[in-house]
């Protein structure tokens, strides 16, 4: 395990906002530590990095603990919400700073930030002023500057937060492609689940300082260990009492041997069509449809309809 | 009224506050200082005298604006990433000497260092002299333009935030590195602009110096001392106007060179929106 923490604890006076994590990192991955705002996961990542002090709890590194070094001494890379870049410095200095820091000689500098450079594509930006950026390329900067050390983990603090959409989307699938590329152990946080569920190959739910559950993506989304992880991942509705994706059921004329109702509403929303029926019971689940069975089924507010999961 | 009109008219009125208030009095002191001819003035100026009091205040300042830029930096860094007990009573503590009257610095220096002060009997007789001497003056001096660098450095730090500096501690920098060559370079120009007041004030304090030299002419007279006793005193009007004039002249320079570097920095460096 790269990273491996145990009971992880830190309180600001009667609050508790990591509580008593213990959760193993593997290798390698591409970890999303995802949660509402408010849920302690930043704070977690600000404990691995060793910028926040724990009251309880081990940080382990490769095997080696951590728990009592100092941030500068850990060997991590730490990309900040708003990137943190220096502002007085070129991109190039920003860059080499770490390495100065080590003491690497001139040409070994010069070197490792020109293929970092490139790594970034930020080729033609070696001496613009951060100020001359947009943020997608602040951002490229400062995963540059953090890989410089050769870290050995990266961690990510809301990596996309501060970006665009359109931007949002290419970088998201830049990091996954650079992560590919150098396989550092890397740790990002964010609350977008669709961010998360696009990037990471291992998830982290937290809620209210503690983790809800870990694992891969697909599982989580899949097999929900608790009602939060559920409605956080994706939309629910209430059908026969329990909480389903909207997804998974599916309507068909009436008298097809399900449970009937009303059409109460539909929403359409380009591809994906929203229906809201209205069951005897007082329920009113909705359904998620392509525009196509939508079109098949040829209904409208106040139509019949009977309604059952997809098998 | 029109928008055209309004605009004109806020601008005539802030054009004319500001001329009868600064442009009109320095406009006057140039002319009267220059009126009986360069050479009169340079004469003047280079009286033993005015000499001494340009020297005394020159020494104050070279003394007071490094010790006190170098005190309020470390304070404003203090004050800004630790917050501890009793920070907000040391902020205030700060501004009391700019927020009473200098007189009252200097009244209260010379109790507490006069044979009778608390510390002035035990100095006296160990033959350390703080009153009526250069040393009093500088301390005067220190405490009317304590907070100035402090109250300039302290905003600037907490809009810069601490991010960089954390960026450059993950990065393996130790604490000197990073104040040397993160947190002082994103702080520059409120130093400066600190630093800039600090001397503005350090060679134009008059009320505690006045109170701890003793005015005496030739050994403990600062520039503006030297220019109230010409004025005040003994009836030298060109004396106390050419000595004006230096004063006003240092400052205004001071405070040119200081918006001209900062706008040839600003065309450099669009602020990070």
């Amino acid at each position: 395990m790269s990273i491996s923490l145990s009971h992880l604890t830190k309180r600001y006076g009667s609050n508790v906002v990591v509580d008593d994590v213990s959760v193993e990192i593997p290798e390698g991955s591409l970890t999303a530590v995802l949660g509402p705002s408010g849920s302690g996961k930043s704070t977690l990542l600000k404990l691995i990095s060793g910028l926040e002090t724990l009251d309880q709890g081990r940080v382990v590194i490769e095997g080696d603990d951590v728990t009592n070094v100092d941030p500068r001494h850990r060997d991590i890379g730490f990309c900040f919400q708003h990137y943190a870049p220096f502002r007085h410095m070129t991109v190039s200095r920003n860059i080499a700073f770490g390495l100065r820091v080590r003491k690497q000689p001139r040409d070994v500098i010069a070197a490792k930030v020109a293929e970092l450079l490139a790594l970034v594509k930020l080729e033609n930006k070696a001496n613009a002023y951060p100020a001359q950026l947009s943020g997608g390329e602040r951002q490229r900067m400062a995963l540059a500057r953090a890989l410089a050390i050769e870290p050995r983990v990266l961690l990510l603090d809301e990596p996309f937060g501060a970006l665009d959409a359109l931007v949002r989307t290419e970088l998201r699938q830049w990091v996954k492609e650079l992560h590919q590329q150098i396989k550092v152990t890397t740790v990002l946080v964010t609350h977008d689940q669709g961010e998360a569920m696009e990037v990471a190959d291992q998830l982290l739910i937290m809620h209210q300082g503690r983790i809800e559950q870990d694992g891969h993506p697909t599982d989580i989304y899949e097999r929900p260990a608790t009602e939060f992880v559920q409605g956080f991942l994706g939309p629910t509705t209430i059908f026969k009492g329990s909480a389903v994706r909207p997804h998974a059921l599916e309507l068909e004329g009436p008298g097809a041997g399900a449970i009937e109702g009303a059409v109460t509403s539909i929403v359409e929303l380009g591809f994906e069509v929203q229906v809201t029926v209205l069951l005897s019971d007082g329920s009113m689940p909705w359904v998620q449809l392509s525009r196509n069975e939508y079109a098949a089924l040829g209904v409208g507010v106040g139509s019949r309809i009977s309604i059952r999961e997809r098998d | 009224m029109s928008h055209d009109v309004r605009k004109w008219l806020v601008r005539v009125v802030v054009v004319g506050y500001l001329g009868a208030l600064v442009g009109l009095p320095v406009g006057f002191l140039f002319d009267k200082a220059l009126a009986s001819g360069l050479h009169a003035f340079w004469l003047e100026v280079t009286k033993p005298d005015a000499l001494a009091a340009l020297r005394l205040s020159a020494e104050v300042a070279v003394v007071a604006v490094p010790v006190n830029t170098v005190v309020g930096i470390a304070a404003a860094v203090l004050l800004a990433r630790r917050k501890f007990f009793g920070s907000r009573a040391l902020t205030t503590l700060f501004d009391v000497p700019v927020a009473v009257s200098p007189i009252i610095i200097g009244v209260a220096l010379v109790l507490a260092y006069s044979r009778i002060g608390w510390f002035g009997a035990w100095l006296t007789t160990h033959g350390v002299k703080i009153l009526f001497s250069p040393v009093g003056i500088a301390m005067a001096t220190m405490a009317v333009s304590l907070p100035y660098v402090l109250r300039s450095v302290l905003p600037v730090l907490e809009e810069v935030g601490r991010d960089q500096e954390q960026a450059a501690r993950t990065l393996g920098a130790g604490g000197l590195r990073i104040f040397f060559q993160v947190t002082l370079p994103a702080i520059r120009w409120g130093v400066l602009y600190g630093v800039t007041l600090t001397i503005a004030r350090t060679l134009g304090e008059f009320g505690a110096v006045l109170i701890v030299s003793g005015n005496i002419s030739g050994r403990t007279q600062t520039l503006p001392i030297y220019i109230f006793d010409s004025w005040d005193q003994n009836y030298d009007f060109l004396g106390a106007f050419a000595g004006a004039l230096v004063l006003a002249t240092i400052s205004i320079v001071a405070l040119v060179i200081l918006s001209t570097l900062r706008s040839r920095e600003r065309k450099l460096h669009v602020d990070l929106a």
